[in-house]
């Protein structure tokens, strides 16, 4: 830039040798190349103009980009929250699995372990096994296998205040399957009161100690 | 032309005056981007890049059916700044959601910290006030993601958090003896620390520039180390029965007033240990609930005297070498002294005149004069090197820490009186695992399977891998372990225990043990008794061995009993195994 205000003042020096002439008027008609030389308008405009919409775009793009970037982050952490709370969920569903808290919730509803297994022979109708009466409760005295990570709380019916009197009867009545048939008829009789099913199934849980097992074939 | 001249010297000037500003660029860029390169990368870095550890989670073991027995889960310690704390000591001002706010004073802060993780809020206070100067201070370890949410939702400007990864058994004391457990240091035992290498993961690093509100710049982040996760270990063990047989040993061993018991299911077609209790068993969410002797499996680590459950592996190598059959005669009198120093005999653990036994009668009565007669028919050699084959006096092919390999006495080592009683499980030592592979060849046609606790390793990246177990080995003929299962099948049938062992509908092989403890000075008062059985005993699927150590009140295999048919009839349920269609081969017992 610096070059143009150099050469400007130059040219009135040049002028006044034309005006020694008397064809003051004529003018020096351009060859084509310098016509072609003189700085154009519109090339210009569009360049400056491109280049600015360019820089504009870049710009856009950017605030666009970082914009992004944000919500990227935003949703870098909500995932990792759903993650937490994924991980989180199946940490207490794995408890909730764990035959501890499956059996004290079984019995805590009145049920018992089931006898001997018998088959039926669906093709001859045969029937082969010896069954044996319900096996009673399986916590007996009481869970054997700690788990400090379950607390009573997750006891379905904890606050039934039958299920108590169901585990000291059956742990007087010592360990093992034979024994809790007395103990849990008790239970199954607590348990069809509260359990109103329809039809026939409140009839049922009345004697499981006594439940049907297809053994008089 | 003279101002021509002027013109172009001020151009040549002027383009000169740029080229020095040029080349004064340009060496200053030199200068940054090459000389003080690294030194000022080292310093941007610092300031705006971030550089984060990315956690490799250590995978979790599971059982056959895919149970959680040990997992990784979130815990989040609850950092302050003691410094920063101070700085608000008048209080700070909370932002509500509702766009009001609230001051809150440092001691409310701290009380509703301590509400919500159940914390003294005087050991808050001190924590916090100790070091002015501090800048960190840990205030609550290992909290919940539900309560970290509950701190991080009192917008505490004070507090921060850091991730604490810790390790949880989700079924407790289930295999706990098995699965083992990880302290601070890192795994600690069980397979926590034997598959480690197949568990831990291995932690990553990544580093991307931050804006100023430590958001990542786009397309900035470098991973310079990928974070793997570690793999997961299956166990053969299945949780349920696992639990039942911890139960039903525990619920047992504390009716006869047992030191110690032990449990173990094993599918006998490719040795699979689908249970081993231990008890006391430890619940790996709490080490301190049983002594550290019983913080793994006793089943593998501690020999004992089998006695007389090993006379099926003599009977074996008798039969095996065409020496006896099933209905072989043998001479049982009141006591054995052939052969032992004056003074010395063996005893039955009833006493008896003499009695005619066959060899299946020598079983049923369990007899050890029985067995002491039989021994004069083969070699010392032969009958050490039968006990061998079966796997006594090595180690298991699990290779459980801490394993025991139990003694069987070499020719060369015995003297006159073990050379016999050896061979009844007297003056040997074996571990539950051991006898339970000696059930486990017999149930399987004399293929001896290595026994397999850890069925697999699945990578985080979904290759499976096998642990290498032994080859199978064919201990004795098939022929010879149908008939030593014959011959066992006469115990639930016709044996003492018969009451006690016999599940109607199956046929059942099965053998007990009632073995002296040797206690410094010869045989003391004390026994370990066990029953083990095989079922079907035509083609068996499950072996059951359960073991009592020193029980109080009853002196004899009677006490292991009702553990052994509690745990085998939930066998029998679990694995849909059917009731026998024929009846059990008609043996003779006496002649």
């Amino acid at each position: 830039m610096s070059a143009l205000p150099v050469t400007a003042p130059a040219r009135p020096r040049r002028s006044p040798q034309p005006d020694a002439t008397p064809r003051r008027h004529l003018e020096v008609a351009p060859t084509r190349a310098q016509r072609r030389a003189r700085p154009r308008l519109l090339p210009a405009v569009i360049t400056i103009g491109g280049i600015g919409v360019i820089l504009l775009a870049q710009l856009l793009l950017s605030i666009v980009l970082a914009d992004g970037a944000y919500q990227i982050s935003s949703l870098q952490t909500q995932k990792h929250n759903a993650v937490l709370q994924q991980h989180a969920l199946s940490e207490t569903l794995d408890l909730y699995n764990s035959p501890q808290h499956l059996a004290a919730n079984a019995e805590a509803l009145g049920m018992v372990a089931s006898g001997n297994a018998v088959y039926l022979d669906a093709s001859t109708g045969a029937v082969t096994g010896t069954g044996t009466a319900a096996g009673g409760s399986l916590l007996g005295a009481g869970d054997q296998v700690s788990n400090v990570l379950l607390d009573g709380s997750m006891i379905v019916t904890a606050q039934a205040p039958t299920t108590t009197t169901t585990t000291t009867k059956t742990s007087a009545a010592g360990s093992g399957p034979t024994s809790g048939s007395s103990a849990t008829s008790s239970s199954g009789a607590s348990q069809a009161s509260t359990d109103t099913g329809t039809g026939g199934a409140g009839q049922a849980p009345l004697t499981p100690g006594l439940l049907p097992s297809p053994t008089t074939h | 032309m003279p101002t021509f001249r002027v013109s172009r010297r001020r151009l040549a000037l002027t383009i000169f005056g740029v080229f020095a500003v040029m080349a004064l660029f340009v060496v200053r860029l030199v200068d940054i981007q090459l000389v003080q390169a690294e030194e000022l990368t080292k310093q941007a870095s610092v300031r705006q890049n971030a550089s984060v550890v990315t956690y490799g989670t250590r995978g979790s073991i599971v059982d056959t059916n895919g149970v959680v027995l040990a997992d990784s889960v979130d815990r989040f310690d609850i950092t302050a700044s003691p410094k920063i704390a101070l700085l608000y000591i008048d209080g700070f001002t909370r932002k509500n959601a509702d766009g009001t706010t609230t001051k809150v004073s440092l001691t409310d802060a701290i009380s509703q910290i301590a509400n919500i993780t159940g914390s003294d809020p005087q050991a808050l206070y001190a924590a916090l006030t100790k070091d002015a100067t501090s800048d960190y201070v840990n205030l609550v370890k290992a909290v919940k993601l539900i309560v970290f949410n509950k701190v991080k939702a009192l917008n505490i400007p004070w507090l921060s958090s850091e991730p604490h990864p810790t390790r949880t058994y989700p079924n407790g004391a289930v295999a706990g003896n098995l699965v083992g457990f990880v302290g601070t240091d890192g795994p600690q035992a069980g397979t926590e620390l034997k598959q480690d290498s197949c568990l831990a993961g291995t932690n990553g690093t990544s580093t991307f520039e931050k804006s100023a509100d430590n958001v990542r710049l786009p397309g900035s982040t470098v991973v310079t180390k990928p974070a793997t996760d570690g793999g997961t270990v299956t166990l053969t063990i299945d949780s349920n029965l696992q639990w039942f047989a911890q139960q039903a040993v525990a619920n047992q061993a504390q009716a006869v007033g047992a030191a110690w018991g032990t449990a173990m299911v094993v599918r006998v077609g490719d040795g699979h240990i689908m249970a081993d209790a231990d008890y006391p068993s430890v619940d790996p969410n709490d080490r301190n609930s049983v002594d550290r002797y019983s913080l793994g499996a006793r089943s593998f680590t501690t020999p004992y005297e089998p006695g007389s459950i090993m006379k099926p592996a003599t009977v074996s190598g008798l039969v095996d070498a065409g020496i006896v059959t099933a209905a072989t005669p043998v001479d049982v009198p009141g006591r054995f002294t052939d052969g032992l120093p004056a003074g010395s005999y063996i005893k039955d653990a009833f006493a008896h005149g003499d009695m005619h036994m066959t060899v299946a009668g020598v079983i049923m009565n369990s007899s050890n004069i029985g067995i002491a007669e039989l021994t004069k028919l083969q070699s010392e050699k032969d009958r050490y090197a039968n006990l061998i084959k079966f796997g006594l006096g090595s180690k298991s092919s699990v290779g459980f820490l801490g394993e025991a390999a139990g003694t069987v006495k070499t020719p060369q080592q015995v003297d006159s009186i073990t050379t016999v009683t050896q061979q009844f499980g007297q003056g040997m030592t074996a571990t539950s695992a051991q006898v339970a592979s000696l059930y486990q060849t017999i149930g399987n046609d004399g293929k001896k399977v290595p026994l397999t606790l850890v069925q697999s390793c699945t990578a985080s990246d979904g290759t499976v891998t096998y642990p290498t177990t032994g080859a199978t080995t064919q201990v004795v003929k098939a022929s010879t372990a149908q008939s030593v299962r014959e011959m066992m099948e006469t115990v639930t049938t016709q044996g003492s225990l018969r009451n006690l062992i016999n599940i109607p509908g199956h046929r059942i092989a099965a053998k007990s043990g009632t073995a002296q403890v040797a206690d410094g000075n010869g045989y003391g008062k004390d026994y370990i008794v066990s029953v083990a059985g095989l079922i079907p005993a035509d083609k068996p699927q499950y072996a059951v061995i359960v073991t009592l150590a020193k029980p109080a009140t009853i002196k004899t295999s009677a006490a292991a009993a009702p553990a052994y048919a509690t745990i085998m009839k939930q066998v029998i349920k679990t694995f849909r195994i059917q009731p026998s269609t024929t009846a059990a081969p008609f043996v003779p017992v006496a002649w």
